[in-house]
Order: structure tokens, then C-alpha cells, then sequence
């Protein structure tokens, strides 16, 4: 009796908040998971129940198994776990919802703490000893620069979330996010809508820092805007002098726009505001990792329209699409293992999944090693309904499937749509590796879902 | 009259030097070594898989910096916590030469040993002014300037300029290896290969003068000056030296990577290498290559397992502790003492005599005397 | 060449980093010459009471509660090291007993590792209600935990150099650590002295830790290898001064700080501990040899 009368309040409440435009729906997990099962499941029946991830609702897969398999790096100070698990949540779900035609998906996940040794024997061990026959789900500080020879040579097309330079420009990787050069450009593009008077960019002192800055110096340059590119060696311990020597570079005209991983770039804001100094800037903008309510809601109001944050796939928390329910609801039933809950990191794993399934239903016959990534190579214009654009893999080159992006601010504890400017904005072709890959792959047409 | 071996033998000894060259003291001993060296080099690569060859590689490239901590710690009493740092100059040394000279592996090798040594010897020659606590700790000083100043200068990644690093790079071409050793198993055996010299070059140093001088520092230093030994060049000897071996242990280890990365050396790797050189055992040869399995190869089968990286730094924390307390000679120097005692409780309980004199449970007759080999008490 | 508007500010965000190395570098020295220990693990121990408090304060304890558990869980830890390793490692080599502590720290770090994994996104942070409010100077705002950081390592050095010297618990502290076995014959009783000392130094390294959760990061190898910079300046104290380790870590604190606008080097202003330490500590020693005795004066 007292739970059925708990679940039916807290269906209505639900039912409420889902309604209003602006929804203020949780975003951390524990919210959604501490309510009871019966009302969780029975609300996303009014939006979307799981099962629509697979084309035999309740079915579970028997088959013989699909093994695929993702290398993430895990270590202290850096996780990107919570991308591989969550696309490990969608094939599960796929598993109970019928499989790939019967078959289940036997997903291999593999963390490295980012030693380029480990991270070959890693590769060589989902080969020749678990047999994979795709990869997805890699998201790791250098795997792309270590293992991208070896996927080549074993014809693997592997779908990631890129990080390092060359899970952009190798024709073996593809990735569903932009990466920090391409996220930053998306910063920095929005920062010049804003008019300031110089540009002042900092990110952390990793590999490839000049790669990374060459986008945005570029994009700044085509504006007539001075820019100065600093990097700060992570982890950044004396966040104080670093937000005064920016605010002190920028003036009170200027932008700053920071680059970093979250821990480092909220204590770089988190300085700035109790030094009382984050008001002598124009505005601060950031490359993607910003981007969680979580970081919002640690700075409080009064960054509120202040900072402006590149989002390289769509805002959860103000979409109300099939796809995106489907995503929390997954998030919700398998996500078990996914500690950040709704944010990038897990959109990017549900993409990535989407994109396998994708694949991998449309492959006749066995599964092997050439058909699958031959199907992922083929696969074109798809709507994922978490980016900007379709996305593409294709035979090109290099890849940038997705090089169009949303940009949000902070709103009072949460990570909302700019309001000017902050729909999908094309990243400005000044940067010469967007321009030749638009040269290659044209430009994709709308996700009919985007905003 | 042919002269015989011995007879030189006998000839040197009186002499007052021993050859260093002679028949080896413990011949069983030794050809159990060679055996065992025979069969990593030969038998073991076939019989990895790819996942173990990799760390197998690190171990033995590991095992030559464990050999130059545990000859400053066990053999001069020289704590250094800055190794890890060591390691990186012989990374960066090698990567440099390899990605800006066509010069062969072998010499770069070498060469980034001699300039590991040099800038070893450079920190040496004023730190050496210290003892003991002071020591290690600017050791671990130095090393946590020289973690900052590669970190910034980041290591080389095939650009051009003294720092080799292109920061725009969109390809990074890897590290080259040497032509004979293209494959992973192939390397595997040429790390083998320059670990078997570099233990052979220390063991080279153990038997002759330094060897001695330093037996006598470590015993005690004012003793050793008494007796006319010049301590601080023989520490700076032996300073040289391990900055050499691990140097080259670092250029080996950059074309093992084949990609550098500063973040590939954390500030806890020193911390953990006189960990495991500890635990190892700092007084043998034998402690080294424990201590570089240890750290090398028990993360790669705990991966395996699926168990977390972070129970290692409790062992490894434990053994610290263990060691310092209770088993000061490690792991090496105990492990044969523990199988010795183990092996004579189990003779005990096969030949004692049983209580209802069951035949055959006994040995030979007059089981009661033969029922205490050993003798000693565990 | 910055203008001095814009040093100034970097000299008020050195004194707070100077706070920051004073706090663990004081409580260094003080355990020294207390226990004849260098406490290795401070910095890993304060780490740990620091989760410990944020683990609390996710439950929704009140935050008092949490913060009296760091520093008491500091104090425990440290008492069960010294009680179970003090004596085993009595009579060794300074040198041994710090290698010790590093083991201590290997374990603590590794147990933090396991307990609180990394996270994507979500970073695990502690504030203090001392973070709101402050005073301005130099257009920056300070606030009440920067000077309590500083603060606390005043008084510390203070407090401690005169209960060292002046009170009987004090001075025979200071007696153990020279020579257990002697004190022990002259009627002090040595383990309870000898746990004074431990769960004293420990509870400053719970303080300590949760002070420097909140002021840099709640990341378990940032907070446990923050020792080392702390180090540098105990060491420039030659592990004897207080007044002298205080004097160092603030100067450090200023020098990074102020090295920040010079593009050239603000990149390797993070050496700052390690330079200045080496340098005072090859001064010191140009011309005669520094070694710790097992009998170290006071």
C-alpha cells in the first residue's frame, strides 16, 4: 500500500517535470536509481521503454556470440570507463532485446593506464585471443597514435571517441566526438561571436598541444583577433596563479577559453571565483569536458551566461526525442557500471553502440572481420539522434564525421543551450583539417532530431 | 710440462689478484643460470602469448634498472629514490638519437648510456657530499626537476631542434627498432640480450677492485678510509655506473614504447622501484630480475585476472614494510632459506617414525636419528 | 617585464601556496624531531582522512562530523604505525625508518586507488565554509581557509618549537628521539611518550590533509605526492629548523608564484621546491659532509 502510493507520487512528479520545456530532470544517477523500480520502469513506458534498442523486444539473444572489444584508459587523475561501459549497457540491452539477428554481443573491455606497452599487448590480446571482430568504444590519451598501425595492418575500422591526432587523421578511426582541437575551435568560434578583444587559450601541457592549438590560433586568425595559446602541465596544483595570470592576459575585454579535463578545468573556474576575479573577463568558454551539469553546479550562479561551454552532441536535458529517452532508460535498467550518469561521456558510448548495432545488422552472412568492418565502412547518413549531423564513416582519408556543434552555458546549476547562437553551428573550415575533410566528405546533412 | 689451469690459478692467487675469469665457485649454480637463460631466450618467446610478451619485455629492461638501484643500495648503502627519473634521460637520450640519426640500435643504446652516466655523474659529484637520509632525499629532489623540466620540454616525437618535439604533428612516427629485432618476440630477445650484458658487466665490477671497495664501504665507511680507499671516487664509480646501465635500460625502453609520453612516469614509479628492489633483495643478482618481475609482469597477470591495478601498490607497501622489519636480504636471499626450511619440515614428516609403526611409512631404518636433518629449528 | 599591480596579485596567491607547503613542511620537521621519523606518508594519510570526510559528508553527515573524523582517523592511523613500527625500526638508520613510512604510503595510496576509482566527469572536491568570505587585497580575494592554511603554520611553528623546548612531554620527546634506550632508563615513560608523539603529528597530518583537499584538489596522487614539495622545504630546514622550514615554504610558495608571468619560465616554475632544496642543500654541505646520526640533537 505505502509503496504503491510512493510510486504513483513519484510518477507524478516525474510525469510533471518531464512535461515543462526546460525540464530539470536529474542528472545524477543516483536520483534516478534511488527511485523505485516500479516507477522508474513504468515512466519511461510513457516515453520509451528499453527495448526498442533491439528488433525482438524481450527476446534474449542465444546464439553464437559477436565478440567486439574497446580499449579506455583507467587510471588515477583520468577514466574514460563510463564510455565504454555505457555502450556495454546498450549491447546488453540489444542482447535481451533479440541480439544481432539471435546473436549476443560479447563485449571486451580493456582499461590501460596509458603505457604505451600495455596498450599494444592490449590490442594483440583482443585479436589472437579473444577473436574480436570490431572495435568500438576506444577512448584512451595515445591509443590511436600506438595501435592505429596495427588496426590498419588487421583492417579493423574502428569506431572511438578520439582524443589523440590520430584518431582524426588515420583512415582507420572514426570517431562520434570532435576531440580537443576541433571541441576548442567550437569554443573559441562562439567566444568570437561575443566580439572580444583578444583570445587568450589555454590547455593542459599533453601531447599534441600545438596540434591542438593550431585550430583555434587558425579560426582566430580568419577574425583579425590576437590570441595567445598557453599550457599548463596537468594536474594543475596552484589553480590560483593560473586563473589570475589568464584574467590578467585576457583584460577585461578579452576571452578566455580553457581546454582541459574536468578536475583541472573546474579548479582553474573554481580559483577564478574565489579569487573574485572570474567578472574581469569578457566571458570564459570551453572545449567539451565542461559540459556536465555536474561542473555547473559546482560553480554556481554566478557563472550563469558566462562561461560557454562547445557540446559536441546534443543536450540531454532539454530533448525529449524517442533516442534520448531511450538513452536514459538504458542508462537507468543497465548502466549500473556508468558513474557519471547522464553527460558526454555516456552519449558518446550510447552513439558509438548505436552506430555498431547499426553496422552490424545490415551484415549478411557470418561475422567476421572483413564483413563487419566492411558494413562500418558503409555505413552513411545515419541519424543517431544525439549529434548535429548524420554521421558518415566512409573511405576517406581522415575522419570528422562530427564537425557540427551545440554550445551551452551555465543555467543555475545546469549545462543549457546558449541563448543566441548556441544551436548547431557549423565548426568554421578556417581550421585547414576541417576544410580537407569537408573537401573529401562534403558536408552531412542535418539530424532531423537536432535543434 | 703443460701448465694447467690450476695451476695459474694457483699462480694469480698468490699473486694476491684473483683472475676474473676462473672456474665458477658454485658450478651447479651456474649452469642452472645458463639453462635458465637458454630457455627464456630460446623456448619462452614461442611459448608467450602476444599479451605476455610485452611485459615480459618490460621486465627485462626493468631488471637492469633494479640491478642499478640494488647495487647503490645493497652494495654501497646509496638509498636513491630518483631512479624513475634516470630512466626518463635514458628514454629521451635514445628516442632523440634514434628519431634524429640513421646511427645502428646498438650504439644509440650505448651512447644514451654514456649520457645517462654523464649527467649522473654530474649530479653525483655534488650530491655525494651527503649521506643517508639527506642523500635519498635530493635524489628525490633532483628527480622531481628533471620529472618537471621533460614534462615541459616533452619527449622527442620525431620533430626537429634539440627537443625533438613536434607539438603539430599529426602522424607520430614510432620509435625505430633495431632490423633484427622487427617482431615483438624479436625484441623480447634483444632486451634479453643487452640485460644479460649488463648483468654481466656489473657482475664484471663485483668481482674485481670496485667490487671489493665497495663490500668495505658498505661495511663501513670510516674503516674503508682508514684502510686507504678513496670512498668517494669508488661511490662515484658506482654511481656512474648505475646511471649508465639504467640509461640504457631507458633507450631500450623508448623503442619498447616506441611512443614517449611524460605521462608514462609518474612521480610513484621511483617510490615503487626501491619498493620492489627491496622486496627483491638488494644483496643478489637474482634480486633484481624478482624485483623487475614484480613490477612488470604482476601488473600484466592481474589485468589478466581482472583485478585492480591498486592492490599492487598495497603489496608492494606490505613488502616495503616486511622487508625493512623482518627480512632485511629480500626476497631473493629468503626464498631459498624458506624452501631449505620448508624442505627439511617435509623430510621431517616423510621420515618420522609413525606412532603405530605402519610399515613403509618410514625410511630407512634408524629412522628416529636420520628424523632431524638439518637440525635446525625453524 | 609584468607591472607590479599584476606581481603584487601573485604575491598574495604565493603567501596562500606558501601556507599551502608551510603546513606539511612544519609538521614534517615536528615529527622529525619528535620521533626521530621522517613521516613520508604525511601527505597520504591527510589524503586518505580527506575522502574519508567526503565519503561522510556524501552521506549526508553534518560536515563538523567528517572533518573531526579526518583528523581523528589521522591521529589513529599514525599512532597504529608508530606503535607497531616504532620500535621494530628503534635503533636503525634514519634513512630506514623513512623508507619506512614510505611503505606505510604505498598502502594508503593503493587503498585510496581501490575505494575511490576515478570517475568520468564527476570530480570529487571538499569545500569548507570558510571558502565564502575572505577580505580583498591586491583585488584578489583571500579567503578564511587560505588564512587559516597560514595561520596554522604560524602557530605551529610557534606552538610546537616552544613546547618542544619548554614543557616536560616536549623535552622528552625531543630525548627519544636522540636515544630511546637512554630515556627509557632515566624513568620517562617512553611509550606513552612515544604514542604522544604519534598521535599528535598525526592529527596535524588529518588537519593538514583536509586543508589541502580543499585548497588544491581531492585527488589521491596529487595530495599524496604534495609531500615532496613540502619536503623541500623541511629540507632547507635541514629537518632541524621550524622557524627556517616555515621561512622556506612561504618563500617557495612566492617564487612559483611569481615566476608565472615570465612566459620563459612558467613553465617550470613547478620546479621551484626541488631547485631551491638542492641548491640550499649543496650550500650547506660545501664544506663538510651532512649525515644524519642515529643520535640527532635537537
Amino acid at each position: 500500500m505505502l509503496l504503491a502510493t510512493l510510486a504513483a507520487l513519484s510518477l507524478g512528479v516525474l510525469a510533471a517535470c518531464s512535461s515543462s520545456s526546460s525540464s530539470s530532470s536529474s542528472s545524477s544517477p543516483s536520483a534516478s536509481s534511488s527511485s523505485s523500480a516500479s516507477a522508474s520502469s513504468s515512466s519511461s513506458a510513457t516515453t520509451t521503454s528499453t527495448s526498442a534498442c533491439g528488433t525482438k523486444p524481450g527476446v534474449a539473444a542465444t546464439g553464437t556470440p559477436i565478440p567486439l572489444g574497446g580499449i579506455v584508459t583507467d587510471q588515477t587523475g583520468t577514466s574514460f570507463a563510463d564510455i565504454a561501459n555505457m555502450a556495454g549497457a546498450y549491447f546488453a540491452c540489444v542482447n535481451a532485446n533479440g541480439g544481432i539477428n539471435g546473436h549476443p554481443i560479447k563485449y571486451y573491455i580493456q582499461k590501460e593506464q596509458t603505457n604505451p606497452s600495455q596498450i599494444a599487448s592490449l590490442a594483440s590480446q583482443l585479436v589472437q585471443t579473444d577473436h574480436v571482430v570490431g572495435i568500438i568504444g576506444n577512448t584512451s590519451i595515445i591509443e590511436c597514435s600506438v595501435d592505429h598501425s596495427y588496426w590498419e595492418k588487421q583492417g579493423f575500422s574502428i569506431i572511438d571517441s578520439g582524443i589523440a591526432p590520430e584518431c582524426y587523421s588515420t583512415s582507420n578511426s572514426a570517431a562520434v566526438n570532435m576531440g580537443p582541437r576541433y571541441s576548442s575551435d567550437g569554443a573559441v568560434q562562439y567566444a568570437l561571436t561575443q566580439h572580444p578583444s583578444k583570445i587568450i587559450f589555454d590547455q593542459a601541457n599533453v601531447p599534441g598541444t600545438s596540434y591542438i592549438a593550431a585550430g583555434p590560433n587558425a579560426i582566430a586568425a580568419a577574425a583579425h583577433v590576437p590570441i595567445t595559446d598557453y599550457a599548463e602541465t596537468p594536474p594543475v596544483s596552484d589553480a590560483n596563479s593560473v586563473a589570475i595570470k589568464l584574467v590578467d592576459a585576457a583584460g577585461k575585454d578579452g576571452a578566455v577559453v580553457l581546454n582541459f579535463t574536468p578536475p583541472d578545468a573546474l579548479s582553474i573556474l573554481l580559483a577564478a571565483q574565489k579569487l573574485n576575479i572570474e567578472g574581469n573577463v569578457k566571458l570564459w568558454a570551453c572545449s567539451t569536458p565542461c559540459n556536465t551539469d555536474f561542473l555547473a553546479k559546482q560553480l554556481g550562479s554566478k557563472w550563469n551566461n558566462k562561461i560557454f561551454v562547445n557540446a559536441e552532441l546534443t543536450p540531454p536535458d532539454q530533448t525529449n526525442t524517442p533516442t534520448m529517452n531511450l538513452y536514459k532508460a538504458i542508462l537507468t535498467q543497465y548502466g549500473s557500471a556508468v558513474t557519471g550518469g547522464i553527460g558526454s561521456f555516456s552519449q558518446m558510448g550510447f552513439t558509438e553502440a548505436e552506430l555498431m548495432v547499426k553496422a552490424l545488422e545490415s551484415v549478411q552472412g557470418d561475422y567476421t572481420v572483413a564483413s563487419v568492418n566492411a558494413a562500418i565502412k558503409a555505413l552513411k547518413d545515419v541519424n543517431t539522434g544525439m549529434l548535429c549531423q548524420q554521421w558518415t564513416y566512409g573511405s576517406y582519408s581522415s575522419h570528422l564525421p562530427n564537425n557540427m556543434d551545440y554550445t551551452t552555458t551555465a543555467n543555475n546549476g545546469q549545462m543549457t543551450l546558449a541563448p543566441s547562437g548556441g544551436g548547431c553551428t557549423l565548426i568554421s573550415a578556417n581550421d585547414p583539417q576541417v576544410a580537407a575533410y569537408r573537401a573529401q566528405a562534403g558536408t552531412a546533412p542535418l539530424d532531423p532530431t537536432s535543434t | 710440462m703443460t701448465v694447467t689451469k690450476s695451476d695459474s690459478a694457483a699462480a694469480a692467487a698468490a699473486a694476491g689478484r684473483r683472475p676474473l675469469l676462473r672456474r665458477p665457485d658454485k658450478p651447479v649454480q651456474a649452469s642452472v643460470i645458463v639453462i635458465l637463460l637458454l630457455f627464456v631466450l630460446f623456448v619462452l618467446p614461442s611459448l608467450m602469448s602476444g599479451y605476455y610478451t610485452g611485459y615480459m619485455t618490460l621486465a627485462a629492461i626493468y631488471s637492469v634498472v633494479c640491478l642499478g638501484l640494488g647495487l647503490l643500495v645493497g652494495r654501497v648503502g646509496l638509498y636513491s629514490l630518483g631512479q624513475g627519473a634516470v630512466v626518463q634521460i635514458g628514454a629521451w637520450t635514445g628516442a632523440r638519437l634514434l628519431y634524429g640519426t640513421g646511427q645502428p640500435f646498438a650504439v644509440v643504446v650505448i651512447e644514451a648510456g654514456l649520457v645517462t652516466m654523464l649527467i649522473g655523474m654530474a649530479i653525483g659529484l655534488p650530491a655525494l657530499r651527503l649521506r643517508g637520509l639527506y642523500l635519498a632525499l635530493i635524489t628525490l629532489m633532483f628527480a622531481g626537476a628533471i620529472t618537471v623540466v621533460l614534462a615541459t620540454v616533452n619527449f622527442p616525437n620525431g620533430g626537429g631542434g634539440f627537443t625533438g618535439y613536434n607539438g603539430g604533428s599529426l602522424h607520430i612516427p614510432p620509435i625505430r627498432r633495431p632490423s633484427i629485432a622487427g617482431t615483438e618476440s624479436a625484441y623480447f630477445r634483444y632486451a634479453v640480450v643487452v640485460a644479460i650484458i649488463m648483468f654481466v658487466l656489473v657482475y664484471a665490477h663485483l668481482r674485481t677492485r670496485p667490487g671489493r671497495a665497495w663490500a668495505a664501504i658498505r661495511q663501513s665507511e670510516p674503516a674503508a678510509l682508514a684502510a686507504g680507499i678513496n670512498t668517494w671516487f669508488y661511490k662515484l664509480w658506482a654511481w656512474a655506473l648505475a646511471s649508465f646501465i639504467t640509461g640504457v635500460a631507458g633507450a631500450v625502453l623508448a623503442a619498447e614504447y616506441q611512443h614517449l609520453y611524460s605521462i608514462n612516469f609518474a612521480t610513484q614509479d621511483s617510490i615503487i622501484l626501491l619498493a620492489v628492489v627491496l622486496m627483491g633483495g638488494v644483496y643478489t643478482l637474482w634480486g633484481a630480475v624478482i624485483a623487475a618481475l614484480l613490477m612488470q609482469l604482476l601488473p600484466g597477470w592481474l589485468q589478466s585476472l581482472g583485478v585492480s591495478y591498486a592492490w599492487l601498490d598495497i603489496l608492494f607497501g606490505i613488502g616495503v614494510l616486511q622487508v625493512l622489519t623482518t627480512a632485511p636480504t629480500g626476497i631473493a636471499d629468503q626464498f631459498p632459506k624458506d624452501m631449505k626450511r620448508l624442505g627439511r619440515f617435509l623430510w621431517r614428516q616423510v621420515h618420522r617414525p609413525s606412532a603405530r609403526g605402519a610399515p613403509g611409512t618410514s625410511g630407512p631404518p634408524g629412522a628416529p636419528a636420520a628424523g632431524s636433518p638439518g637440525g635446525g629449528a625453524p | 617585464m609584468p607591472s607590479w599591480s599584476e606581481l603584487e596579485q601573485f604575491l598574495v596567491s604565493g603567501l596562500a601556496l606558501g601556507g599551502v607547503y608551510a603546513l606539511s613542511g612544519v609538521g614534517l620537521v615536528v615529527l622529525y624531531r619528535a620521533t626521530g621519523v621522517l613521516y613520508l606518508a604525511f601527505g597520504a594519510v591527510g589524503a586518505l582522512g580527506a575522502f574519508l570526510a567526503y565519503q561522510m559528508i556524501q552521506a549526508s553527515a553534518p560536515g563538523w562530523a567528517a572533518w573531526i573524523v579526518c583528523i581523528l582517523f589521522g591521529g589513529v592511523v599514525t599512532l597504529i604505525y608508530g606503535t607497531i613500527f616504532g620500535p621494530a625500526l628503534a635503533g636503525r638508520d634514519p634513512l630506514v625508518r623513512a623508507v619506512a613510512t614510505l611503505g606505510l604510503t604505498l598502502i594508503l595510496f593503493g587503498a585510496m586507488e581501490l575505494l575511490w576509482p576515478p570517475t568520468s566527469g564527476a570530480t570529487r572536491s571538499i569545500s569548507l565554509p570558510t571558502d565564502n568570505g575572505g577580505f580583498t587585497v591586491a583585488g584578489l580575494q583571500v579567503t578564511w581557509t587560505q588564512v587559516i592554511a597560514l595561520g596554522a603554520g604560524v602557530v605551529l611553528t610557534i606552538g610546537t618549537g616552544a613546547f618542544l623546548r619548554y614543557t616536560k612531554l616536549g623535552t622528552a620527546m625531543r630525548a627519544m628521539a636522540n636515544d630511546r634506550e637512554i630515556t627509557a632508563t632515566l624513568g620517562v615513560p617512553v611509550r606513552r611518550v612515544e604514542a604522544a608523539a604519534w598521535f599528535g603529528c598525526g592529527v596535524l597530518a588529518g588537519f593538514a590533509g583536509l586543508l589541502l583537499a580543499d585548497l588544491v584538489q581531492l585527488e589521491p596522487a596529487t595530495l599524496t605526492f604534495l609531500v615532496i614539495s613540502s619536503l623541500a622545504a623541511a629540507l632547507i630546514g635541514q629537518l632541524r629548523s621550524i622557524t627556517v622550514t616555515f621561512i622556506a615554504a612561504i618563500v617557495i610558495g612566492v617564487v612559483h608564484d611569481l615566476l608565472t608571468p615570465f612566459t620563459a619560465l612558467t613553465n617550470y616554475r613547478d620546479m621551484t621546491p626541488f631547485v631551491l632544496a638542492a641548491i640550499a642543500l649543496l650550500w650547506v654541505s660545501r664544506h663538510r659532509q651532512i649525515m644524519t646520526r642515529s643520535r640527532e640533537e635537537g
